[in-house]
């Protein structure tokens, strides 16, 4: 069978850091670049933080810097989750893994290339800020055509969380995300409707741990590093949101949703970043661009990440 | 029983109607008066529909009318939800008595004033006349104990993707008021929407045979007419009821607190209520969001409540 083609592009993040693992360890798709982009921390830790993972991941393709802040804003970053190396503070426990020079090829130049070579047949998986595919769709107005689905990790058909109406990545750099939602390309949208389901409880950590590899000993540290922030706050264990577009690329049977409209609030006094949507509504948009994703089945959520990682 | 004074304002409206048709048979609630705004129709009409209702269901209290927009956009109707009169279906006696001289702001003022415990309000329409008495007697706001008002929608509107009807007609008016610093009970379309009478029990109200129980559900007959063209509803969602039930049988509902604020700037959300569920902000809670209810619990007090007009055996 024929791999997909996948370029994953991300702001590595302890989730991150999990689901390019997971990704390493896919054998039905192809890893053909990664991006590096500012979000929850700056590009300074995304950059070798993405190549450090990748290499874990023993993924070999090539890791571009994407953009340093959002297009028409300063960043916001996360480090109240993702600590300040954006790894949980475990970052130096992979640092003596090389990271090479940056290629002079960006981001967003790196996906139209593979869009282009793949025929049609790249899938982008965006588990950051939207700021690499709003760029590359700025600059070529033919990219929508070339990419055959964009997954992404961002908004939510209900409510937010960096503010009560938006999610972290979308309000990050929510024009890029309206550039994204309004390109044609077909959208399949985790939010955080789905993704703070796809937890992963203080056990299954210990369970990814004791593996035993280089690999899930520190994801498994990552993902304790945060856990507390989940667990005070009364959820069971940690979300892994960016898992959940990587896994579904391959397993979208384990997924739920529906096809619905999501406009991107650019403006708003208190809904800035908020994904607008119609899926729970008598009235409808009279677009769907996205097919949104709102729930998913934990235990094979869980039993894939282990069977993935255990790889 | 101590009973609970309150204010009654809506824009009838079938599910306004059947508010008012529960609030009046309940033993617990002590009402003051009723008030109309624009809202699913225009104040003439929804004015004259609350003179209609109260004279069919024996309401003397006095009726004023409201403001006659809203604060800064024009006046938005729903006549594919309510008809062209607002609250088309049953025939509806012509009213006994006509609305008091004063207007709507002046009379909740001066009863609020004269009264010697706080009084409870009850908007189930957009919140202009709230807004407006707020606004216009900013020392009165002590004594009001509680709003409990039919509205917003923490996960979702309505009448746009992001907004529910009442808040998005004046999304100004409600900014103000959940700002107001009054507690409030929301109930929103988290709740409401779940709030759906089902076409067998149109049929137990309409068999209780007294002419309050045909009106109720020939109203409903119309009402759910409108829910049956959209997806997934088996009833109708008879949103205004929740607010007077919220207030007489809290125990039927799940309730969270939280902050909320209105959204009166924006491009797709102007009148999104947005509740801070992850409480991100750190902010003190202002509103207890009506969140679940007992469904089965909520019709059967809403069919007691109709059968207290009396009942008609064959």
């Amino acid at each position: 069978m024929e791999k997909i083609p996948v370029f994953f592009d991300c702001d590595t993040g302890t989730d991150d850091a999990a689901a390019i693992l997971i990704a390493g360890k896919m054998p039905e798709i192809e890893i053909v670049g990664l991006g590096a982009v500012a979000g929850n921390v700056g590009i300074e830790h995304t950059y070798p933080n993405t190549c450090r993972v990748a290499k874990l991941a023993g993924i070999d393709a090539p890791v571009y810097k994407g953009a340093e802040e959002p297009m028409f804003r300063p960043l916001v970053k996360a480090e109240y989750i993702h600590a300040n190396d954006g790894l949980g503070g475990k970052a130096d426990t992979i640092s003596d893994i090389p990271v090479p020079e940056p290629p002079k090829t960006r981001a967003w130049d790196a996906i139209y290339n593979e869009a282009v070579k793949h025929n049609g047949e790249l899938v982008v998986v965006a588990v950051g800020p939207m700021t690499d595919l709003g760029i590359a769709l700025a600059k070529y107005k033919e990219l929508p055509k070339l990419i055959k689905k964009v997954y992404i990790m961002g908004g939510s058909a209900s409510f937010g969380n960096i503010t009560p109406a938006a999610e972290f990545n979308i309000y990050v750099d929510p024009e890029a995300a309206k550039m994204l939602f309004e390109s044609g390309i077909p959208i399949y949208m985790c939010g955080l409707d789905v993704t703070e389901k796809a937890y992963l409880t203080p056990e299954e950590m210990d369970e990814i741990g004791n593996i035993g590899t280089r690999a899930t000993e520190f994801i498994a540290d990552v993902c304790r590093s945060s856990l507390e922030f989940y667990l005070t706050r009364g959820y069971k264990g940690k979300f892994m949101h960016d898992s959940c577009p990587m896994l579904a690329v391959v397993h979208p049977e384990i997924f739920s949703g529906k096809m619905a409209g999501i406009a991107v609030e650019t403006k708003g006094k208190i809904t800035l970043g908020r994904t607008v949507s119609d899926y729970y509504t008598d009235r409808k948009f009279d677009f769907e661009n996205a097919f949104v994703v709102t729930d998913v089945d934990r235990e094979k959520f869980v039993e894939l990440t282990l069977e993935y990682l255990k790889k | 029983m101590k009973r609970i004074p309150v204010i009654l304002d809506g824009d009838p409206g079938h599910d306004d109607a059947i508010a008012w048709v529960l609030a009046n048979a309940s033993p617990m609630l002590d009402i003051k008066a009723v008030t109309s705004c624009c809202g699913n129709q225009t104040m003439e009409k929804t004015t004259y529909n609350a003179l209609r209702i109260c004279t069919l269901i024996g309401l003397n209290v006095p009726v004023a009318k409201g403001r006659v927009k809203p604060f800064l956009k024009p006046p938005m109707v729903a006549p594919n939800v309510h008809g062209q009169s607002g609250l088309d279906g049953p025939k509806l006696p012509e009213p006994a008595f006509d609305v008091v001289p004063e207007d709507a702001v002046t009379l909740m003022a001066r009863i609020i004033e004269e009264s010697d415990e706080p009084i409870t309000l009850v908007p189930t329409g957009p919140l202009t006349n709230i807004a407006a008495l707020f606004m216009a007697h900013p020392e009165l706001k002590k004594k009001i104990s509680h709003i409990y008002l039919m509205g917003g929608g923490i996960h979702h509107g309505n009448w746009a993707p992001a907004a529910e009807f009442n808040i998005q007609v004046d999304p100004e008016a409600a900014a103000y008021v959940f700002a107001a610093g009054v507690p409030i009970t929301m109930a929103g379309l988290d709740v409401t929407e779940k709030a759906q009478i089902y076409p067998e029990e149109f049929e137990i109200i309409r068999g209780l045979g007294s002419k309050v129980a045909t009106t109720v559900a020939e109203w409903f007959d119309f009402f759910f007419q409108y829910h049956k063209s959209l997806n997934g509803y088996k009833g109708a969602a008879v949103h205004d009821a929740v607010a007077i039930v919220a207030m007489t049988n809290p125990e039927i509902f799940e309730v969270k607190d939280m902050y909320v604020e209105v959204e009166t700037d924006s491009e797709y959300c102007n009148g999104a209520t947005i509740g801070d569920v992850h409480g991100v902000l750190g902010k003190k809670p202002n509103v207890h969001v009506l969140w679940n209810l007992d469904r089965d619990a909520f019709a059967k007090i809403l069919i007691d409540a109709v059968r207290t007009y009396g009942e008609v055996s064959e």
